[in-house]
């Protein structure tokens, strides 16, 4: 599932992710008909319109085996949220609950479903990791991305400080409060500065947009790369 | 004004909405109180040395004083060392027959004013006097019903003889007790607090209880922590080894 | 209305983003709040399963509200006490406002009590010629001061120990260094006095024992047992979800209460007060009088925000939330501030209130993470969106611009259509590879932070050669 962010303004992240999973010898398909996971919708309290768009991709990925996402707040939406938004009708009920058991953030796919940790990546440098808020309190998820992290030879991973607080996305809330989302942010970058990393390495869409407009903005060197590009070696460090 | 029938009706409709709603669970109490109690007493006759040091590290770590004496007839002596160590010259305490022992004679020879609250002295006279007195001293001398090595704490009943403000309104309180207050967890606080409330001679006795964890103190300037903001600068407590 | 509330809450939030010593205050009180509380946590394996515990009691409870408070108040009248019972804010304060009339009450002295700051009790008592006195030192400093609480716990978090010792100065009228243990000692004798002369205390409750008819207030100063046992009256006013059933469920919370607020094991001070003073007491109050305030909350027994209902005020989800730790209590604008305090507001206030504040969160879950019954804060936030849209107090331009986004995800024609005018459109504003400068909404984001351009390939239109 490649969603609205990903495939507008992030395309080379799911070019990576399935060029990733293709070297783990998963077989990669992409319904075509998709669009986004109907969050925007949902965290604004339009529910019923968050719902229609939920039936919509239930629909679609009713064949696949798993369904992998290459941003935690998105895995998040379908696990949690899309049962209880389709829970008026029970085929489509049964058809979100089953989506949400096969539907897994990248990272936890890697680990938890291909039982990998160590993957060959040809990328070297220094690198520090943030946790988005979905994957980390929506999904229960910290280990993974690290472990995964480590497991490439060239990587050194430095802690971030406060890896666990937010970046002031919170969709749009970036734009409904942008002072107090920049605010919230400038934290986080100076965080970021700290660790001397090259790469601030992050697994969702919307972390990264907010990180990454705020970095190139302060004209900073270090730039926000999803975990994705660091483990398919698209990324220089 | 509502009155409380209209009140509860309006709640009671709410209420009446919930079922199915909520999975609700009321959290179990022990059926038989008394009993409960008397078990955790008789946990405790064997394990009170290690209760007593887990409250002395608690209490410590609380910034309270801790002292230990063998029995009864050494408290006033200590007492009399704790009111020097403030100069203080009197100390109010609870009544000689709560706290079972009388400092007042050894104290007063060693130049020590003892003004002790009198269990059936109430009126409106003895009142105002004690106040005076309380607000005026500077150490303060209880004992303590409950004393909790979990977290350091001292619990005391309010009653007759047992004035609250000798725990608060001193700058120095000083709590006396033996092995037999001895509890280690809250839990087990919860225990005797539902046997105090079923046992009626005991339940009506006064209309406080006050857990009381280190002196008063205060953040509310720069999170500075301060001591003494209203309540005692120092708290004390006087272990009496001797069953 | 508060002087506060006169301009709009991105503005409010503005200001105190400028407001440089706020910032500093902030960040150096919620990081040592949040690190006080995760240290004491950390010593104590059984707090997980005791705070799961807590929200079971807190859930059961309010199944049986109607019972719990009857029992409460029988418990009460049994041992003496009063109980009145307030269906709104006003009947409070006009309850409070009877007695010091019946009883020639000329000063109250208060201990912290977020109940009466909502019904805004000191207002009306100054105007009734009642001189209430607020005897925290936090409340003590932001009452001389005229100001109101910005933190749960810490209500003058935001006031220098500079400004302290100013005000002190002028108010009580004399010299004071500008040193916290100097103005304590002078907040101590200052009180000590008004404790001592005061006819009426008055306090809130943190819990109420409805088997025992019991209040139970917790405070670290001792300001709360001077309150009740000094004067020779006792009010104490709490909303009704505070009720809890049994002294075995009242040790569950205090386990977790001041460890969430402070980090402490317990606080300094836990007082079971049970009726007024009893035959031969020494001291104590004559009369005690609890008010039960219902103000919008048994409307959300069975509904929305029955979570909100749970909240013990420790102040827990305050000192995490990245809104809060960049604007402050004082934005909110409301007697509860941070991710909590925008419920209770939709709670006491209506949903109107909040049209802007419910939109205050980033929805990250830090609150819901600490929260001591483990309200979740984000759903509701979430709900109370829902709410705004279906009671169409959402703007509609908000709303009709969510309606064409949702027409545009559920068509991929007209989604794909969107990435190419897309491409079109964001032509003038690329620089160096990045969007800047950009337009209406989207110029709320590109102020601070660049950009990525819609790709000059898409996702999708890269697939094809993928595969």
């Amino acid at each position: 599932m490649i969603t609205c962010l990903g495939d507008m303004l992030f395309p080379e992240v799911g070019v990576a992710m399935v060029r990733l999973l293709r070297r783990l010898g998963v077989q990669v398909e992409f319904p075509p008909g998709q669009t986004c996971c109907g969050m925007p919708l949902f965290n604004s309290g339009y529910h019923h319109d968050a719902a229609l768009v939920a039936a919509r991709t239930v629909r679609l990925f009713e064949g696949a085996e798993h369904v992998v996402v290459p941003s935690g707040s998105c895995a998040w939406m379908v696990r949690t949220e899309y049962p209880g938004l389709l829970k008026h009708d029970p085929a489509l009920r049964a058809a979100a609950d089953s989506l949400a058991r096969r539907t897994r953030e990248l990272s936890q796919f890697i680990v938890e479903v291909l039982g990998v940790t160590t993957i060959g990546s040809p990328f070297r440098g220094k690198v520090t990791y943030h946790d988005s808020c979905h994957l980390l309190r929506g999904l229960g998820e910290s280990a993974s991305p690290r472990a995964l992290l480590r497991g490439v030879s060239g990587v050194e991973l430095v802690e971030l400080p406060g890896a666990d607080e937010c970046c002031g996305f919170g969709g749009s809330f970036s734009v409904r409060l942008p002072e107090v989302s920049s605010s919230i942010l400038d934290k986080k970058l100076a965080n970021v500065e700290v660790t001397g990393a090259r790469c601030l390495v992050a697994c969702d869409a919307g972390c990264l947009m907010q990180m990454g407009g705020g970095l190139s903005r302060r004209g900073s060197a270090v730039k926000a790369v999803h975990l994705a590009q660091v483990l398919a070696g698209e990324v220089e460090g | 004004m509502t009155g409380r029938a209209e009140f509860i009706e309006r709640i009671r409709r709410e209420v009446s909405k919930t079922p199915g709603l909520f999975g609700a669970s009321s959290a179990p109490r022990p059926a038989d109180p008394a009993t409960a109690a008397e078990t955790v007493r008789r946990e405790l006759a064997e394990r009170w040395p290690e209760a007593l040091e887990r409250f002395r590290v608690e209490f410590e770590r609380v910034a309270g004083v801790f002292h230990r004496v063998p029995d009864l007839a050494a408290v006033p002596a200590a007492l009399g060392a704790i009111a020097r160590e403030y100069d203080a010259t009197s100390l109010v305490t609870w009544d000689p027959a709560v706290l079972g022992f009388d400092a007042a004679p050894a104290l007063t020879r060693g130049g020590i004013e003892v003004v002790a609250a009198r269990a059936g002295a109430e009126d409106e006279a003895a009142r105002l006097r004690h106040r005076e007195q309380a607000a005026r001293a500077r150490v303060g001398v209880t004992g303590a019903d409950f004393v909790l090595a979990e977290t350091g704490t001292l619990i005391l009943l309010s009653g007759s003889g047992r004035p609250r403000s000798t725990s608060l309104l001193p700058d120095v309180h000083v709590a006396v007790f033996g092995r037999d207050r001895l509890l280690e967890t809250l839990e087990q606080v919860g225990i005797m607090l539902e046997a105090l409330h079923v046992d009626p001679d005991r339940a009506m006795s006064g209309a406080t209880i006050n857990f009381i964890t280190g002196p008063s103190r205060t953040a509310d300037i720069e999170l500075t922590l301060t001591r003494g903001v209203h309540g005692p600068k120092e708290v004390h407590a006087v272990f009496v080894e001797a069953p | 209305m508060s002087d506060a509330l006169r301009r709009p809450f991105p503005e409010r939030a503005g200001a105190a983003l400028q407001d440089t010593f706020l910032q500093e205050a902030l960040r150096i009180a919620t990081t040592k709040f949040i690190d006080l509380r995760k240290e004491s946590f950390a010593g104590f394996p059984q707090g997980e399963a005791l705070r799961d515990r807590a929200r079971e009691i807190k859930e059961a409870t309010l199944q049986h509200l109607d019972v719990h408070l009857e029992r409460l108040a029988d418990n009460i009248e049994r041992v003496g006490g009063h109980v009145h019972w307030a269906t709104t804010a006003e009947e409070a304060r006009e309850m409070v406002l009877r007695l010091c009339r019946d009883r020639g009450v000329r000063m109250a002295v208060k201990s912290k009590s977020m109940a009466t700051e909502e019904i805004d009790l000191n207002e009306a008592l100054e105007h009734a010629g009642v001189t209430p006195v607020e005897t925290d030192l936090g409340e003590y400093i932001i009452q001389l001061a005229h100001e109101k609480p910005s933190h749960i716990i810490a209500p003058a978090i935001h006031k220098t120990k500079g400004q302290v010792a100013e005000l002190f100065s002028r108010e009580l009228k004399g010299s004071f260094e500008a040193d916290p243990e100097i103005l304590t000692a002078v907040a101590r004798k200052a009180l000590r006095e008004k404790f001592l002369q005061a006819d009426m205390g008055i306090t809130g409750a943190n819990f109420a024992v409805a088997d025992t008819g019991t209040v139970v207030l917790v405070t670290n100063e001792g300001n709360g047992r001077m309150v009740t046992s000094l004067p020779r009256i006792h009010v104490a006013l709490m909303g009704v979800e505070k009720v809890i059933p049994s002294m075995t469920d009242l040790v569950v919370f205090l386990a977790i209460l001041a460890r969430s607020a402070t980090g402490q094991k317990l606080s300094t001070y836990t007082t079971l007060v049970r009726g007024p003073r009893r035959a031969g007491e020494l001291e104590g109050p004559e009369e005690l009088h609890l008010i039960l305030l219902d103000n919008g909350r048994s409307r959300q027994i069975a509904s929305t925000l029955r979570e909100a209902l749970y909240c013990l005020r420790c102040g827990a989800c305050l000192n995490v939330c990245p809104v809060y730790r960049q604007i402050g209590g004082h934005a909110y604008g409301y007697t509860y501030p941070g991710p909590i305090g925008i419920l209770l507001t939709a709670m006491l206030k209506g949903n109107e209130s909040v049209r802007e504040l419910a939109h205050a969160s980033s929805l990250c879950g830090a609150c819901k993470d600490v929260c001591p019954v483990r309200i979740d804060i984000p759903r509701m936030l979430v709900e109370l969106r829902e709410h705004l849209d279906r009671e169409k107090i959402a703007p509609w331009t908000e709303r009709v611009m969510f309606r064409a986004l949702r027409r545009l995800l559920l068509s991929p024609t007209a989604y794909r259509l969107s990435t190419t005018v897309g491409r079109w459109v964001q032509r003038p504003f690329i620089q160096h590879g990045r969007l800047r400068g950009l337009p209406l909404v989207l110029g709320k984001w590109t102020r601070t932070r660049d950009l990525p351009p819609v790709a000059a390939r898409t996702f999708r239109e890269r697939w094809k050669e993928l595969s």
